[in-house]
């Protein structure tokens, strides 16, 4: 079955991101805009995936949990989990790792953790947008040895991509790239490339989906089952990018 | 040394020119941009290739006075506007950041 995907979406938690776009609008957006299958990945840390979680169960969407993770050449990387557990764990592996930059709430934005009601559960006090301590190669090793889908975020971009810092996509572990437009050859490894919406706004959900060629009842699944099933189609190049649609 | 005197003294282009005019402290130069929010000095000059509007984010939060993209990069436009905005001049150079630096640190360290 043809299913529109979007796995790269960020929450009130990023700072770049509106205070508006709780883990819970996105949901509702997701649902309302026609997407089946969506993961939330704010930087650097996993804290509003609960939230998520309960969210797409209650919209009946699909969901993956996951991390949009800043390596220390300021390249973003999507790291995506079957389970919540799995990306929380993964997100307090990286908490040691982040630059300890001046962190001023005016200038950059807040970073807030809700429940699926919209509920204020914590302030971070430490800045997510700052980069880890830890090499994008090694970045991604760690994610696919945890079992999560590694996909290179956005490679065409201009600034925090791959093409941007390292100039060129090092062989590593990914499933798959992302990225804005018709990449060029060398941005892929012969990999699939999917586009992604980035979501920072409620109007960016669901700007740049990607359809997915998933077994029948792939969507019915949670957790393991279901990344696996994406996994699988995103290897085996089963994805519609939003340039070719 | 003052912003405006940059633009004869290292021979640079004037990409965004509505700033206040005042004294540079001293210069910073990295393209990482984590690193510039870190360690560069308010009213300072960064010398850097990253010519995005991030760079221009980053030049605001810390106070720096300019911003100088060496190896004349293409400057896009949501740059040159979100300078405007923030009011931080940027400059292009035809030359490298390591000239660029070199010359800018002759400029206002030179004992």
């Amino acid at each position: 079955m043809k299913v529109l995907a979007d796995l790269h979406n960020h929450s009130c938690l990023s700072p770049c991101a509106s205070l508006e776009l709780s883990p819970s609008l996105l949901a509702r957006l997701a649902r309302e805009r026609g997407l089946g299958l969506v993961a939330l990945t704010d930087h650097n840390s996993a804290l509003n995936c609960p939230a998520f979680e309960e969210a797409c169960r209650r919209e009946g969407l699909a969901a993956l949990f996951g991390i949009e993770a800043n390596s220390v050449e300021e390249v973003h990387v999507l790291c995506l989990f079957g389970s919540v557990a799995e990306a929380l764990d993964f997100g307090a592996s990286l908490r040691g790792l982040l630059a300890p930059l001046p962190y001023d709430p005016e200038k950059l934005g807040d970073q807030v953790v809700v429940d699926a009601d919209e509920g204020v559960l914590e302030l971070v006090d430490q800045y997510l947008g700052a980069s880890l301590g830890i090499g994008f190669g090694e970045l991604c090793e760690d994610a696919a040895a945890r079992g999560a889908i590694v996909i290179p975020a956005h490679v065409d971009r201009p600034m925090f991509s791959v093409s941007s810092q390292l100039g060129f996509l090092p062989a590593g572990p990914y499933d798959a790239v992302e990225s804005l437009r018709e990449p060029p050859p060398a941005l892929t490894l012969g990999l699939a490339a999917v586009s992604g919406s980035d979501a920072h706004y409620p109007e960016h959900v669901c700007r740049r989906p990607f359809v997915a060629e998933l077994p029948d009842g792939a969507l019915g699944e949670r957790g393991e089952p279901l990344l696996e099933a994406l996994r699988e189609a995103l290897r085996a190049g089963r994805v519609r990018p939003s340039w070719a649609a | 040394m003052r912003i405006s005197e940059l633009v004869l003294s290292l021979g640079l282009e004037v990409a965004q020119g509505g700033y206040a005019d005042r004294e540079i402290s001293t210069g910073y130069s990295s393209d990482l941009l984590s690193d510039v929010m870190a360690n560069a000095k308010a009213d300072g000059v960064l010398v850097t290739v990253q010519a995005h509007k991030n760079a221009v984010a980053v030049a605001s939060l810390v106070g720096l006075a300019a911003i100088v993209v060496c190896n004349s990069r293409p400057l896009p436009d949501d740059m040159v506007e979100a300078a405007r905005n923030e009011g931080v001049a940027v400059f292009r150079s035809s030359e490298t950041a390591f000239e660029v630096s070199g010359r800018l640190w002759a400029l206002l360290h030179r004992p």
